[in-house]
């Protein structure tokens, strides 16, 4: 890796660091610029920052090295610390980058709509926001990981709230969250009480070494395990705890949507992944229990009734708000399978997921922003009225289902194969059945846009007004990273193999 | 609000005593219970009494809320800033250490001070904001209104 | 030892009935008064499990400042709770119930109380203990954990703080004059029920520019807005 050469020495280290404080501190001082236009290059100079910080730790952790970034110069079990490895860096990298597309996408979706003088301060809360879901995922201490959890969360109720001045019932969305989320994180600092309680310690490779001197501990050990996969499993909208999600994706603004859809509930399986994986092990009875039955059982649950729910709707952005409902039950599948291929499987469709569903949302956000839509049958006639917006959403879509050349395909063969693998044929079947449902509501987006008339208004027929450059840009970034997985799947499904080496699994 | 003499006379002598606790525990946390948090929360509560005894506005007119609002950023730059010294000093983010290369204990401590100085500034910053935001939004309350 | 332990059971037995009556009761001024109450309380009894600077947070944030500022709150929502059907209640109940005896179950394996060799008096808590004096120079080890050890998470703490008055800044404004702005799409408005400020659709201003520059949107975005949004300057 000739590139890590750029990358000097201070950034290796204290990138991690970096990454997190800078957006804090930025957002802080954001909050109180006085104009909107210096608050949005801020917010992009910070997200390139920390993206090309990101970009280095991926290259170092790909070299097969980790970093322990020691805080406060305290050593591990006494102070905090930040772990950099396989199974972090691809979300590290994958969240500041899509806060850097969306600030750019940003520029004229935020001023359509947010109030003017809310905007210097509602980039001050993306930053925290941004900040926060850095922090959860490079921490290697389990109570940082709820600090920064809080962090995130409080921002991106807020966020969604945001979405008031386009939507009343965003503020009943935004409650919604609130509660729900604050119930999560109860569970998740209970559970987390309970560990210490058993180990003594809150550095989180420090309590998987300790369990493993127990073998997995006592009945508190257990009880700990299962209050943090509830307050975890609210937060990545796992089946039934998702009742948060459609409401939030669908009244939240544009900006804020593509970006909660594309990483908050992929840094919560991250999490899920870490604590599952690392701290306790699958090789402790309960955990294997409830990674076998509970995550795969409720993945396919998910899979099939959030698809389901997806073809029901009316609105566009609830359809792909239950769509990743049923996303994140690929994404379960794959961890439940606990093998390598499994992990890797699960690990892929993470990052796949993110890609597709911010150039999805990227362009329902566009076709607000130019008309005003998102119920599904004022599609009509979207495909001459926005061809490139509509040709990304499109070639999204068909990502969406998994269609060969797409990431999403790579994903479902993935999968399936870990799938056949560990000799759960009927996986395959479940797969290839939420697909078909997967057809049914995308297509039906797509045939409504392209095969019906646009509408005429005063007597005329709509005329075409396509998305500005600054919206279709990000967009079709996305659009062509989804393509080139599908054609050339390696460096994902190496990160992949990477991160489902950090974690393990059963042989 | 002219009728409260009682209310008004005591708080009077009160408010500049809650003010001083304040600072005592901020100041005292490194010996006994206390810090920044508590401090902050206690300085809030002296503008609040002010606050509801006085009116809002004149609360406003002693402490506008665009100090509060800048109160706030700096409180949260005061804690970071300190990690930000700490790394151009050369050492990890909030390594207060370095500050005084020859006794670190020494580094450690203005360390402390310098975050839980920023720790009070955002707590009581933020707890006045949240006052001010919510008082503002309601017509003065009359007694019968109880 | 034995009153102590009579202490802490009056005090927790206290917090049930407080909950209960928190829980039971309809009118939110009691409410809110009935939690500052509980925290109240709850300081107490952290007193009496030698956790004093838990206890001065509890008494000064929860029964003080949090008790205001739900009162600020409550005068702007309602006075009255409005009863919840019993068929809601089942499901919290149930969720209630099932933590509950989670938590239960687990009290055999738990070590006993202010047990010396438990793994939480031992091992991390302890270096602490022992190495404050020496390593920082405070007396208080409380301190020297929150400030300087975990510092970091009280600096996360710090922007957590932060963040909810940020939000309270973005909901309501500091003047309490915000939220009257409404967002309008860039073009022509197709749909319209679902927008609550339906209106007629604005002049098909900007009709065939498809790629427009990003530069010029924000100031045509905003003029129009103007005369709709409440008083200007800073909130």
């Amino acid at each position: 890796m000739g590139m890590l050469e750029f990358f000097p020495e201070w950034l290796q280290y204290h990138g991690a660091a970096l990454a997190v404080v800078l957006p804090l501190l930025m957002g802080a001082i954001c909050a109180i610029l006085p104009s909107e236009r210096l608050a949005w290059i801020t917010t992009l100079i910070v997200v390139s920052i920390c993206t090309v910080t990101a970009f280095g730790l991926l290259l170092v952790t790909f070299g097969g090295e980790s970093v322990i970034y020691k805080m406060g110069g305290w050593d591990p079990p006494k102070g905090i610390s930040y772990v950099i490895d396989g199974l972090n860096t691809p979300v590290i990298f994958l969240i500041s980058a899509m806060a850097l597309l969306t600030t750019l996408y940003g520029l004229p979706s935020v001023v359509a709509e947010v109030e003017p003088k809310k905007r210097a301060p509602f980039y001050g809360a993306f930053l925290i926001g941004v900040a926060g879901l850095l922090g959860m995922v490079v921490t290697g201490d389990a109570f940082n990981v709820f600090v920064f959890l809080e962090v995130s969360s409080i921002s991106t109720y807020v966020l969604v709230a945001m979405g008031a001045s386009r939507d009343r019932r965003a503020l009943a969305a935004a409650y919604r969250y609130l509660i729900l989320g604050s119930i999560g994180a109860t569970f998740f600092v209970i559970g987390l009480g309970f560990l210490y309680m058993e180990t003594g310690t809150l550095n989180m490779a420090d309590i998987g070494r300790k369990l493993q001197e127990l073998e997995g501990g006592s009945r508190v050990a257990m009880v700990a395990f299962g209050f943090i996969t509830v307050g975890l499993g609210l937060k990545l909208a796992m089946f039934p705890l998702h009742m948060w999600l459609p409401g939030a994706y669908a009244h939240a603004p544009s900006f804020v949507t593509v970006f909660l859809a594309s990483t908050a509930t992929k840094a919560a399986l991250y999490l899920m992944l870490r604590f599952s994986f690392t701290v306790f092990d699958v090789s402790f009875d309960y955990v294997l229990t409830v990674v076998t039955y509970l995550f795969t059982g409720l993945g396919c649950a998910a899979m099939v009734l959030g698809s389901l729910q997806a073809i029901f709707q009316t609105d566009a952005r609830r359809t792909l708000a239950y769509s990743s409902v049923a996303q994140v039950g690929y994404m379960l599948l794959g961890v439940g399978m606990a093998t390598s291929l499994g992990l890797t499987a699960g690990y892929v469709h993470l990052l796949n997921h993110a890609v597709i569903k911010g150039a999805l949302f990227f362009a329902l956000g566009a076709f607000w922003y130019r008309y005003g839509i998102t119920r599904t049958e004022d599609f009509a006639g979207l495909g001459k009225m926005m061809p490139w917006t509509m040709g990304a959403f499109t070639l999204g879509g068909l990502s969406l289902i998994g269609v060969p050349l797409t990431a999403g395909f790579i994903s479902k063969l993935q999968l399936a194969e870990a799938a056949l693998q560990r000799g759960w044929g009927w996986a395959v079947f479940v797969i290839m059945a939420t697909s078909i449902l997967a057809i049914i509501y995308i297509g039906r987006l797509i045939l409504t846009a392209y095969f019906q008339a646009p509408p005429e208004i005063d007597g005329e027929v709509v005329k075409r007004n396509e998305a500005p450059l600054m919206m279709l840009i990000p967009m079709w970034i996305l659009v062509a990273l989804s393509i080139t997985i599908g054609v050339n799947s390696d460096f994902v499904v190496q990160a992949g193999q990477m991160a489902a080496e950090v974690l393990g699994g059963i042989s | 609000m002219t009728p409260h003499v009682i209310l008004r006379v005591v708080s009077k002598l009160l408010i500049p005593l809650i003010a001083m606790f304040a600072f005592y525990v901020q100041f005292h946390g490194d010996y006994g219970p206390g810090g920044g948090f508590q401090a902050g929360v206690i300085l809030a509560a002296a503008v609040i009494l002010y606050a509801l005894i006085f009116g809002l506005d004149e609360a406003k007119k002693a402490i506008p809320p665009s100090w509060v609002r800048i109160g706030m950023t700096l409180g949260v730059l005061l804690y970071g800033g300190t990690g930000v010294v700490t790394w151009l000093l050369g050492s990890e983010f909030l390594s207060y250490g370095v500050l005084t290369p020859d006794h670190p204990s020494h580094g450690q401590h203005y360390g402390i001070l310098a975050v839980e100085l920023g720790v009070l500034l955002a707590v009581a910053s933020v707890m006045l904001a949240i006052f001010y935001a919510f008082g503002s939004r309601q017509p003065e309350l009359s007694d019968e209104d109880w | 030892m034995v009153p102590t332990i009579l202490l802490d059971v009056g005090l927790m037995a206290m917090l049930v009935v407080v909950a209960f009556a928190i829980v039971r009761l309809k009118s939110l001024f009691a409410i809110v008064m009935l939690q500052g109450v509980y925290s109240l309380v709850s300081a107490a009894w952290f007193v009496s499990l030698d956790a004093v600077d838990v206890a001065f947070t509890e008494a000064a944030v929860g029964a003080g400042v949090s008790t205001v500022l739900m009162l600020a709150a409550m005068l702007l929502a309602d006075r009255e709770s409005r009863p919840v059907p019993i068929s809601r209640q089942i499901g919290p109940l149930i969720i209630v119930m099932v933590a509950g005896f989670a938590m239960f179950a687990a009290i055999g394996d738990m070590p006993a109380f202010g047990d010396p060799h438990s793994p939480a008096n031992q091992y991390v808590g302890m270096n602490y203990i022992d190495q404050t004096a020496e390593e920082i120079h405070i007396p208080n080890v409380v301190t020297a954990v929150l400030a300087s050890y975990r510092g970091y998470d009280t600096f996360g703490e710090a922007v957590v703080i932060f963040a909810a008055g940020l939000g309270v800044l973005l909901l309501l404004g500091l003047n309490g004059n915000a939220g009257k702005w409404r967002a309008q799409p860039n073009g022509i408005r197709i749909s319209s029920a679902s927008a609550p400020a339906a209106r007629k659709r604005p002049m098909p201003e900007d009709a065939p520019k498809p790629p427009s520059k990003p530069k010029s949107t924000p100031k045509r975005k905003s003029s129009p807005k103007t005369t709709r949004k409440s008083t200007g300057g800073k909130s």
